[in-house]
């Protein structure tokens, strides 16, 4: 993996009294720190590179617990993002938050802790409802764990509630944290995967396929349940060879019995993205295939061709292990039912079939 | 400023029109204007404002207002020119570039390609912030996105910047073309002002010879000089809008393959069913929706009983589906 490169801390007005800034600068000691402004909204940058050398602490005053947006025409999965930050030191050439290019730098908000009062007073008034929570739709849940700590933080917030559980999304070896904290319970540690092709080509400094399996082969013997996500699942030459690779690589290395869920998604894109992608990675070819507005306004492959991946993709694993928690992300109903032979039919559908998944898990 | 008064007051001194520069240089922002009207009103009432200049670091002089006035005076072959000389005026480069901007703003627009040429020249004296909270307004540049174009436009060529400024040549195409090697821009550029493609069109052309060069690892411009390609350019039974669309169309094809002929099956498995006169089949948007339309043009109920029946009758309608399924 790609060694950080962070050179500067800058605390922005307002961090700097959050006991995460000060165990933050005390890791990295050894980095100039500037105290800034805040960035007042709209503020334009012209980070091209998004400033991933500088590390800011950001006092977050938005809403740190935020439902997924989901999408209009498509099924969602009914998760809750937890926004500990954003922006990650990898640099996947798919990666959305190039078009946020007005908020550079990696970010990591130092009032968590303040906001996990107010977040447990909400789910423990909803004793009914399983809040299924994660931290990777911004950032990588793990590859700043080193420094922010997360993992010191989040998971006693989380075992100590029967109706929520939280989801670690990454695509990093960073588990030292992880595992020498004593919580195992409602954490779910999953991991991204891709065809070893799409790894070496687009997930620029992110770890092998190999080394991510032996990672979550780690968690799952320390007694971490595990998660996966195929996604965004890209066509290339020879895609089905490559991505069986992959799940012959899982077979390899992770037993079955201990995965909550495994979820497919292709390729997607707000249009505006499409030149970010061709500036910052003019030789990639992930925007080759056939890609058509879709319902929501983001770019997708052409119908039959999500749904000969699905099929695929779903056959292959369903064959390996049966009962797999296999989901689509963002897909419509007549995809499900086409690639998967079923379909929860909607949000809500599905959702509840995630928090059966859940409580078969965790109780 | 109170003695640039006390120079205009003394007023001009005869120059030599060769000893003034012919770029513009670093205070002039005219491009892609008509020169004509301006040689006709100089040759019928002579020159009535004297020219503005001052002498640049190489001894020659620079031109700071009147650069029309100067390339119309060179056509009508005068050889002495009345200026008003600035050169002992104590005035900054940037005072001189204020006084010809704001010379310049109170009595014309500016073309996008004039508008770059004052943000180059603003940009080494004036710090970025203010120039997007002052000098953006000036201008009437609205989009802080276009910052970054508007300053790259005079690197190109003059053909494409006279497009731009004539607005032939949309922004957003320009965008797109910009960071190209100069043969793909001067293939596309040469299509799109050939066929005078518009300004959505123009976009459609770029992104799809752009996402095909990449997908086959060729150049825009060894793309469009294909013999499928060129001939559709040259061929002189077409009229320009027919060659935007046998283009796009056969670009689009190349570009979506399976999408287009999935349109094409579609299209012709409807036109195979007879339907009744007013009546159609659509597919959704790219076929993305799983629901397929039905319209019915009717007078009356009596006509739509009629059309409603004939269409019962057709028992090929059963078939109306995803056409891939064909396909595969
Ligand atoms: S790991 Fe995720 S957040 Fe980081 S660059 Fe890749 S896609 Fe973006």
């Amino acid at each position: 993996m790609r060694k950080d490169r962070i050179k500067k801390i800058l605390v922005e007005h307002g961090a700097a009294d959050h006991n995460l800034t000060s165990s933050v600068l005390k890791r990295l000691d050894n980095l100039p720190v500037e105290n800034i402004i805040p960035d007042f909204p709209g503020q334009r940058h012209d980070f091209q590179d998004m400033d991933k050398e500088t590390l800011r602490l950001i006092k977050f005053k938005g809403e740190v617990l935020k439902p997924c947006p989901g999408t209009r025409g498509y099924i969602c999965c009914g998760y809750q993002i937890l926004h500990v930050g954003t922006n990650c030191p990898l640099d996947c050439s798919y990666c959305i938050l190039q078009a946020y290019f007005n908020q550079p730098s990696l970010r990591i908000f130092v009032n968590l802790e303040d906001e996990l009062i107010r977040i447990g007073q909400i789910i423990d008034s909803h004793p009914d409802k399983i809040f299924r929570i994660g931290t990777g739709e911004f950032t990588d849940s793990l590859a700043l764990d080193h420094v922010a700590g997360w993992s010191d933080i989040l998971p006693h917030f989380f075992t100590a509630r029967k109706n929520a559980v939280l989801e670690l999304k990454t695509k990093t070896e960073r588990i030292e944290g992880l595992l020498t904290s004593q919580y195992r319970d409602r954490i779910i540690v999953s991991w991204s995967l891709n065809s070893p092709y799409i790894v070496s080509k687009e997930e620029h400094g992110a770890p092998s396929i190999k080394k991510r399996l032996l990672a979550a082969k780690r968690c799952q013997a320390e007694g971490f349940t595990l998660g996966f996500h195929f996604d965004p699942m890209i066509q290339h030459p020879e895609w089905k060879e490559d991505y069986m690779r992959t799940i012959e690589m899982i077979d390899r290395f992770i037993d079955p019995k201990g995965i909550i869920w495994i979820s497919l998604g292709c390729l997607r894109y707000m249009p505006a993205l499409k030149s970010i992608i061709r500036r910052r990675h003019p030789g990639t070819h992930i925007l080759d295939g056939e890609f058509v507005r879709g319902l929501d306004g983001k770019m997708r492959y052409f119908k039959p061709i999500r749904m000969e991946i699905y099929s695929f993709i779903g056959e292959v694993i369903k064959k390996w292990y049966n009962d797999p928690g296999l989901y689509l992300c963002m897909e419509s109903d007549e995809i499900w039912h086409k690639s998967l032979g079923w379909s929860p039919e909607n949000t809500d559908g599905l959702s509840l079939y995630l928090d059966k998944r859940v409580i078969e898990f965790f109780g | 400023m109170d003695d640039i008064w006390h120079i205009l007051r003394d007023g001009p001194i005869l120059l030599n029109i060769d000893d003034i520069k012919e770029k513009p240089g670093p205070y002039t922002i005219s491009f892609g204007f008509d020169l004509r009207p301006l040689v006709r009103s100089i040759r019928e009432f002579g020159l009535i404002n004297a020219p503005i200049v001052t002498r640049g670091e190489d001894g020659c002089m620079d031109i700071v207002a009147g650069y029309r006035r100067i390339m119309a005076l060179r056509s009508l072959r005068w050889k002495k020119v009345p200026c008003i000389d600035l050169s002992d005026s104590g005035l900054e480069p940037l005072e001189l570039l204020l006084f010809n901007l704001h010379d310049n703003i109170s009595t014309r627009r500016f073309n996008d390609v004039e508008k770059g040429m004052v943000l180059n020249r603003l940009i080494p004296f004036i710090p970025g912030k203010e120039i997007r909270e002052h000098y953006m307004p000036l201008l009437d540049i609205s989009n802080t996105m276009n910052l970054d174009i508007l300053i790259r436009l005079e690197e190109l060529d003059t053909q494409i910047k006279e497009s731009i400024a004539d607005g032939t040549l949309s922004l957003n195409a320009t965008r797109l073309i910009l960071d190209m090697d100069n043969r793909s821009r001067t293939a596309i550029f040469k299509w799109i002002s050939n066929v005078k493609l518009n300004f959505n069109h123009q976009i459609q052309f770029i992104e799809y010879s752009t996402d095909i060069s990449i997908k086959e690892e060729k150049s825009i411009s060894e793309l469009l000089d294909e013999e499928q390609i060129s001939r559709l350019l040259e061929d002189k039974r077409t009229n320009n809008p027919q060659k935007a669309k046998h283009v796009l169309d056969l670009l689009r094809s190349r570009r979506s393959p399976f999408l287009t002929r999935s349109e094409k099956t579609f299209k012709k498995n409807i036109s195979g069913l007879n339907l009744p006169q007013g009546v159609r089949i659509q597919h959704p948007p790219f076929f993305e929706s799983p629901e397929y339309r039905l319209e019915i043009l009717f007078r009356d109920g009596k006509e739509l009983k009629e059309k409603i029946d004939s269409l019962a009758q057709i028992d090929r309608l059963k078939k109306v589906g995803d056409p891939w399924q064909e396909d595969s």
